[in-house]
C-alpha cells in the first residue's frame, strides 16, 4: 500500500471526523462561553479566554494600568493585573465550578446503579445464554422467543404499569426501582449477544468437564464465565450506554430526589437552562461524559476481540 | 507494554474520582432550601417551585444566585418548627405528571399551566383552593390592620382579580394560585427603526407598512432583516385570541350567554367552555362562520412578515444579532436583554396595535386585549391530603386533614406583601400579583398592557390537550401552505366536534338554560351582520 | 453441532432468575398493556371493556394512520441505508490504514460524540443548521441560490427530507466499531487469495468485504428497524410531528394519546400493532438468519 493512498485516507477520514466531532466541539465551546455569547454566535473564542491572555501578555509586558471588569454579581470593579487574572479564570471557570456542584451527588448514585445493573446483566445474560446455547429441552425454542420478543415492544406503554409495579413492591425511592427493571430489560440483548458466541465454541469444551462430573454451577463458573471475557466489554458498554440516557424513569420513582442519576440531574439542569446558565450545563454535560470517555479509551480494543469473536451474528 | 503502564492512568483517574466523590461528611446531598434534618419535621412539605424563582440559580446567567424564596422559606420554617419546605424541580412533562398523581406521589405543590390541571380535576389529582381563597389570610389578620387586603379573605391580596379568578377549571372551582404574571410584548430594534424612519405602529395598517419597510430593507452586506420573529406556539395561543377578540368584540351582548356572578365583575363577556360548545353547536366557529375564517386568513397575512422556520423555539439570537427588528415574546426578555453588554443597539416594547374597519369591516376598533396571565400557577396535589382515608369525598378530606392545612399555610405565608416581594421583586422577569408589590420600573410597560381589557376567551386552554395540538400542527401546515384556508377549517370544525364531544362526556352542562338565553337574545342578534348560518335541519 | 439432550428441570433452575425478572418486571407491564388496548381506559379514572374497537378504528378511521405509517416506513428506509454505508466505508477506510495507532485513534475519534446529549445534537440541527438564518440557508445565499432558503423544517415539503437527514454523516461511532469488527476477522488467506485472483479496490470491497461483514450489517439492520419503528423522540423535539402530520409517526401518535390526550388504552392498541410489525418481521428474519449461517458453515 503506497504511501500516497494512505494520506488520501487520512484526508477523508479527518473531513468525516471533523464533521461528526461538530457537536462535541459545540458542546465544549459552550462550556466556557456565557448566556450573552451564546446568543450572539454559535461559535467564538470564549470571552473568558480572551481576556484571561490579554491580561497574561499585558502582566508580561509589564503594562500595569488597573483593569476594570466585572465580577460574578456584574459589578464593574477596577482591578490590578494580578486580581484581575484571578476573576477572568474564575469567570471562565465558573460553568464548570457551578456544574460540578449540581452533578457529583447524582455522579455517586450513577456509579451504584450502573455497576450493580451491569454486574447483574452479565450473570444473569451469560448463565441463561449459556442454557439456551448448550442445551435442548422441551420449551426451549419456544422460551428463545419468549425472552427475544421483549426487545420489540414499545417502552413507552410499559412505563405506567411498571411504575405502578415498582411502587406496589415498595421499591420507590431506591437503587432497586432502577437497577431491577434495568437488569430485566438489559439481560435480553445480553442474552442474545451471549447466545451467539456460545453456539460457536466447541462442544468439547463441555464435554470434558461434564465426564468429569462438573455440575451446572461448576461448568458455569469454570468455563462459562471465563469463556465469556472477550465480550463483557461488549455487553457493559451496550448496557451503560442503554442506562445512561435514561432520564425519565429515575425522575418518576425517585418521589423524595435523592437517588437521582447523572441523565435526571441533567435533565432537571436543562429544564430550568432559563434559570441558569448555558455553561452550567454545557459544562454538566462534558464532565458527566468523562467516565464514559474513559470507558471507551479502554474498552474498545476488548469490544473489537469480543465482536469479532463471533457473537455478533445476526 | 507492561500492564501497569498501561493501566496506570485508569487507575489514577479511578482514585480521583473516589476522592472526588466521596461525600464530605455532614454536607447534605439534596440541594433544598434547609438546613434541618427530616426526622425532627413533622411536615416535610415537597414543593415544585418552577424555574423563576428556584434557588442557587442565576436566571439568565446574569446577577447573583436567587436567594429569595430561601429566605422566605427559612423564615417560614423558623415560625412552623415541625415543617420543613423541600424545593424540587420536575420534568413539566405529562408522562410525569400522570404517573406521580395517579399514585398520589406528586409534590404537594407543583408548578404546572392549567391547561394540564383542567383535564384532570375530575379525578381528584389536584386540591380546590376556593374555600381557603375566600376566607381571611391569617398572616394578615395577625397584623391587625383591618384595611389591609386580605384581612376579609386571601382573594383580595390579588392585583390582577380578572386573571387571577379567570384561572377557573371548567366546573367553577379554581386550583390554580397566580402567584405572579406574564405578558406578551412586542420588542423592537429602536436603532434600526430610527434609521429607516418608521414610528411605533398605532394601527394594525402602520404595523403591516412597517414590516413591509423592514421587510424591503437591505443591510449592507446585502442580506434582508426578517420584519418580525415569532413562533408557532404564539401564533397557536396568542394570534388566536387576540384575533377573535378583534373580530367577535361587537357580537358578544347577542352570545355572551351565561353571566358568572363572582367573576362577571372582572371577567366582562368572557366565552366559558360550554358558551363555546353550544356556539359552535349553533353554526359559529365553523367554514361558515364569516367572522372565523377571517381569524386565520389574518394570521396568514401576518406570517408573511415573520420567520419561516416557526418551530425554532430560540428566536432571541437573531434578534440580537440584528437580522431580526422585532419579537413578540414575553416580559423575561427585558431583563435578558438588560443584562447583554454588547447588544449594540437600544430596544423598546410595544403591544400589538389593534385592528381597523379597513383591516377588516368585522374590527371593532378595541385595543388589543390582555392575553398573558400567570406565570407561575401553583397548584395544591392529593398528596397534600395523603393524611386523610382516600375513600372519603373531597371536601370532607379537604377538612380534615392537618397536612393540607400547613400546605396551604405556606401558601397564604408566600403571599405577604414582604414575603411575596422577597420573590418575585429579586430580579426583573415577572411581574407581582400581590397588592402592596411595586412593579420593577424595566416592567413598567407591561403593567401598563396588564391593565387592558382581559380576552373574550382562551382558545387552547379551554378544550382539552388533543384540541390544541391538533389546532397547531394543521395552523403550521396552513401557514406554510400545506393546506388551504377551506382544508385548514374543515380539519379545525372536526377538531372543534370532537373537543366539544369530549367536554360533553365529561361533564353535563345545562344545555336548557343556554338555549333559553340564546332565544332571548335572539332580537339583539337580528342587528348584527354575517353571523353564520344555522345547520340546516334534517 | 452437537448438544446435549437434557431434562429440562435442572436448565429451567438456571434460567430462572431471568425468566423471574423478565416476567415480573417485562412481561407483566406488557400483558397490562396488551389488556389495556380492549378498554376505553384513562388513568385516574373509570374504564369499559370496547373489544377491538381501538384497532378498527386506527386502521379505519385515524386519518394519521397511514400517512404516519409511510413516514415510519421512509425514514426508518433510510435510517437502515445511512447506518448501512457511511460507517462501513470508514471502518474499511479505518482498516485499510497501516499502524495500528492510526486505527485506534480514529476508532475513538468516531465514539466520542456518542457521549454529546440528544439535546446539544437537537440544538445544532434545529437552530444551527436549518433555522431561517442556519448554515443551509447561509450557504444558498452564498452561491446565489436565496430562492431556495426556506424553513427547512416546517416546509411541508422539506420537513420530513430534513428530519431523515439529521445525523449527517451519519458516521456514528457503534456501527463503525461494529463494521471495523467485522473486517478485522476476515482472515489473511482470504486476502491473500483475492490479491492472487486480481481482485483489487472496489472489487474486492464489493465481492470480499461486504460478504464478510454480512452478520454484522444485518445485526446493524435488526436494531435500526427495531428503533425506527419504535422511536420518535427526536421528532417530538424537532417538530412535534408537524407541520399538520407530516412527520407523524406512528409511536409519536401513540405517545400523544398515552399521555396527552387521556387515551391510553387506544395508544396501546397502536403499540400492540407497532409490536406486531417488528415481531414479523424477525421472524422473517430469523428464517432468513438460519440459512445464512448454513451458508456459512459450507464455506
Amino acid at each position: 500500500m503506497g504511501g500516497k493512498k494512505t494520506w488520501l485516507i487520512h484526508a477523508v477520514l479527518v473531513f468525516f471526523s471533523l464533521l461528526t466531532l461538530l457537536p462535541f466541539v459545540f458542546t465544549v465551546n459552550n462550556v466556557f462561553r456565557t448566556n450573552a455569547e451564546f446568543y450572539h454566535a454559535f461559535f467564538s473564542v470564549p470571552n473568558a479566554f480572551k481576556q484571561t491572555l490579554s491580561i497574561a501578555g499585558g502582566a508580561l509586558t509589564g503594562d500595569d494600568t488597573p483593569i476594570e471588569m466585572a465580577d460574578e454579581e456584574g459589578l464593574i470593579r477596577s482591578l490590578d493585573k494580578k486580581q484581575a487574572l484571578r476573576l477572568s479564570l474564575t469567570n471562565a471557570t465558573r460553568g464548570p465550578r457551578l456544574a460540578w456542584k449540581v452533578i457529583r451527588p447524582y455522579m455517586l448514585n450513577t456509579l451504584v446503579v450502573v455497576s450493580l445493573t451491569v454486574i447483574g446483566v452479565i450473570l444473569l445474560g451469560s448463565a441463561t445464554a449459556y442454557i439456551l446455547a448448550r442445551y435442548r429441552f422441551a420449551g426451549h425454542r419456544a422460551l428463545f422467543l419468549f425472552i427475544i420478543s421483549t426487545m420489540m415492544f414499545p417502552g413507552v406503554l410499559t412505563l405506567v404499569p411498571s411504575f405502578l409495579l415498582v411502587k406496589s413492591l415498595g421499591l420507590l425511592n431506591t437503587y432497586w426501582a432502577m437497577v431491577l427493571p434495568y437488569i430485566a430489560a438489559g439481560q435480553v440483548f445480553a442474552i442474545f449477544v451471549f447466545k451467539s458466541y456460545f453456539d460457536g465454541l466447541p462442544e468439547d469444551l463441555f464435554e470434558s468437564a461434564r465426564i468429569d462430573g462438573a455440575g451446572h454451577l461448576d461448568i458455569y463458573w469454570q468455563i462459562v464465565l471465563p469463556l465469556s471475557k472477550p465480550i463483557l466489554s461488549v455487553v457493559a458498554i451496550m448496557n451503560i450506554l442503554g442506562t445512561w440516557n435514561n432520564f425519565l424513569w429515575p425522575f418518576i420513582t425517585n418521589t423524595e430526589g435523592k437517588h437521582h442519576v447523572v441523565s435526571s440531574g441533567l435533565f432537571v439542569l436543562s429544564t430550568t437552562a432559563h434559570a441558569s446558565n448555558f455553561s452550567t450545563l454545557y459544562a454538566a454535560y462534558a464532565i458527566s461524559s468523562i467516565p464514559l470517555l474513559v470507558l471507551f479509551i479502554y474498552a474498545t480494543k476488548p469490544f473489537i476481540r469480543g465482536v469479532t469473536s463471533g457473537a455478533f451474528k445476526a | 507494554m507492561p500492564i501497569s503502564r498501561k493501566y496506570l492512568p485508569l487507575i489514577a483517574f479511578l482514585l480521583l474520582s473516589v476522592w472526588l466523590l466521596w461525600p464530605p461528611a455532614e454536607e447534605t446531598t439534596n440541594a433544598g432550601a434547609s438546613t434541618k434534618h427530616p426526622e425532627q419535621a413533622q411536615y416535610v412539605i415537597k414543593f415544585a417551585a418552577g424555574w423563576a424563582y428556584l434557588p442557587d440559580t442565576h436566571p439568565f446567567g446574569i446577577g447573583k444566585p436567587l436567594q429569595g424564596l430561601k429566605n422566605v422559606i427559612r423564615d417560614f420554617e423558623a415560625r412552623f418548627p415541625d415543617t420543613r419546605i423541600e424545593v424540587l424541580t420536575v420534568p413539566g412533562v405529562r408522562e410525569y405528571l400522570v404517573t406521580q398523581l395517579g399514585s398520589g406521589e406528586a409534590p404537594d405543590i407543583l408548578n404546572v399551566n392549567v391547561e394540564n390541571v383542567w383535564t384532570d380535576v375530575q379525578k381528584g389529582w389536584y386540591v380546590p383552593l376556593d374555600p381557603f381563597l375566600e376566607q381571611a389570610n391569617p398572616f394578615v389578620v395577625e397584623q391587625g390592620d383591618a384595611t389591609k387586603p386580605g384581612y376579609k379573605q386571601w382573594w383580595d391580596m390579588f392585583r390582577y382579580q380578572a386573571i387571577s379568578r379567570g384561572k377557573a377549571a371548567p366546573d367553577g372551582l379554581n386550583y390554580c394560585l397566580t402567584f405572579d404574571m406574564v405578558e406578551t410584548g412586542i420588542y423592537y430594534n429602536k436603532t434600526l427603526f430610527a434609521k429607516l424612519g418608521l414610528a411605533v405602529p398605532e394601527t394594525w395598517e402602520e404595523f403591516i407598512a412597517v414590516m413591509e419597510k423592514i421587510q424591503a430593507h437591505r443591510r449592507d452586506d446585502g442580506t434582508e432583516t426578517v420584519p418580525l420573529l415569532v413562533n408557532i406556539g404564539a401564533f397557536n395561543d396568542w394570534t388566536t385570541d387576540l384575533f377573535f377578540d378583534q373580530l367577535y368584540y361587537d357580537l358578544l351582548p347577542g352570545i355572551d350567554l351565561v353571566q358568572d356572578p363572582t367573576r362577571e365583575p372582572y371577567l366582562d363577556g368572557y366565552l366559558d367552555w360550554d358558551e363555546l360548545a353550544f356556539l359552535h353547536q349553533k353554526g359559529f366557529f365553523s367554514a361558515r362562520d364569516p367572522r372565523y375564517r377571517e381569524v386565520w386568513q389574518k394570521m396568514r397575512e401576518l406570517k408573511r412578515y415573520t420567520n419561516k422556520n416557526l418551530m425554532t423555539d430560540d428566536l432571541i439570537r437573531e434578534f440580537v444579532t440584528q437580522r431580526g427588528a422585532m419579537i413578540w415574546t414575553a416580559s423575561p426578555m427585558s431583563y435578558r436583554l438588560s443584562g447583554d453588554k454588547s447588544l449594540g443597539f437600544d430596544w423598546g416594547v410595544f403591544y400589538m396595535p389593534s385592528f381597523t374597519r379597513t383591516t377588516s369591516p368585522y374590527a371593532s376598533g378595541q385595543a388589543m386585549c390582555v392575553i398573558g396571565g400567570a406565570a407561575t400557577q401553583l397548584e395544591v396535589s392529593n398528596s397534600a391530603i395523603a393524611d386523610t382515608d382516600p375513600s372519603l369525598p373531597m371536601r370532607e378530606r379537604m377538612a380534615q386533614s392537618q397536612r393540607l392545612k400547613r400546605v396551604i399555610e405556606f401558601l397564604q405565608f408566600i403571599c405577604l406583601p414582604e414575603n411575596n416581594a422577597q420573590i418575585v421583586n429579586e430580579y426583573p422577569a415577572l411581574l407581582p400579583n400581590i397588592i402592596g408589590v411595586e412593579t420593577l420600573p424595566i416592567l413598567q410597560p407591561f403593567a401598563e398592557i396588564l391593565d387592558r381589557r382581559y380576552t373574550t376567551t382562551k382558545w387552547i386552554f379551554t378544550f382539552d390537550l388533543r384540541f390544541s395540538e391538533i389546532q397547531q400542527r394543521m395552523l403550521e401546515l396552513y401557514l406554510t401552505d400545506g393546506i388551504d384556508l377551506d382544508g385548514f377549517l374543515h380539519w379545525q370544525e372536526q377538531n372543534l366536534d370532537a373537543a366539544v364531544a369530549n367536554m360533553l362526556k365529561r361533564k353535563v352542562p345545562d344545555m336548557q338554560r343556554l338555549e333559553e338565553r340564546w332565544q332571548a337574545l335572539a332580537p339583539v342578534r337580528a342587528t348584527m351582520q354575517d353571523l353564520p348560518m344555522e345547520e340546516p335541519q334534517l | 453441532m452437537s448438544v446435549r439432550l437434557q431434562s429440562p428441570l435442572s436448565c429451567y433452575a438456571i434460567v430462572l432468575p431471568s425468566l423471574v425478572l423478565l416476567t415480573t418486571f417485562v412481561y407483566l407491564p406488557v400483558v397490562w398493556a396488551f389488556a389495556s388496548s380492549l378498554y376505553e381506559f384513562e388513568i385516574g379514572a373509570d374504564s369499559h371493556f370496547v373489544g377491538l374497537a381501538h384497532y378498527g378504528e386506527y386502521l379505519g378511521q385515524d386519518p394519521t394512520a397511514f400517512p404516519s405509517l409511510a413516514n415510519m416506513l421512509v425514514l426508518t428506509l433510510i435510517a437502515a441505508i445511512m447506518r448501512m454505508s457511511f460507517p462501513l466505508i470508514i471502518a474499511r477506510l479505518i482498516y485499510a490504514l497501516p499502524t495500528e495507532r492510526w486505527r485506534y485513534i480514529y476508532r475513538i475519534v468516531f465514539l466520542v460524540p456518542i457521549v454529546v446529549p440528544g439535546v446539544a445534537v437537537q440544538l445544532i440541527w434545529a437552530d444551527m443548521i436549518y433555522s431561517d438564518f442556519g448554515l443551509l440557508n447561509e450557504l444558498l445565499r452564498g452561491v446565489g441560490l436565496s430562492h431556495w432558503t426556506r424553513g427547512w423544517l416546517a416546509d411541508p415539503q422539506t420537513a420530513l427530507a430534513s428530519i431523515a437527514l439529521i445525523g449527517f454523516p451519519f458516521v456514528g461511532g457503534f456501527e463503525v466499531l461494529i463494521y471495523y469488527a467485522g473486517f478485522s476477522s476476515i482472515p489473511e488467506s482470504v486476502n491473500e487469495a483475492s490479491a492472487l485472483d486480481g481482485c483489487t479496490g472496489l472489487q474486492k470491497f464489493f465481492r470480499i468485504d461486504i460478504p464478510m461483514v454480512l452478520s454484522q450489517l444485518k445485526l446493524i439492520l435488526i436494531l435500526t428497524l427495531i428503533g425506527g419503528i419504535q422511536g420518535f423522540e427526536n421528532i417530538f423535539i424537532l417538530t412535534r410531528g408537524g407541520p399538520g402530520f407530516e412527520t407523524t409517526v406512528p409511536g409519536l401518535w401513540m405517545y400523544f394519546n398515552a399521555f396527552s390526550f387521556q387515551r391510553m388504552g387506544y395508544a396501546c392498541a397502536i403499540g400492540v400493532l407497532l409490536f406486531a410489525i417488528i415481531f414479523g418481521l424477525t421472524l422473517l428474519n430469523m428464517k432468513y438468519f438460519k440459512s445464512s449461517e448454513d451458508l456459512q458453515g459450507v464455506r
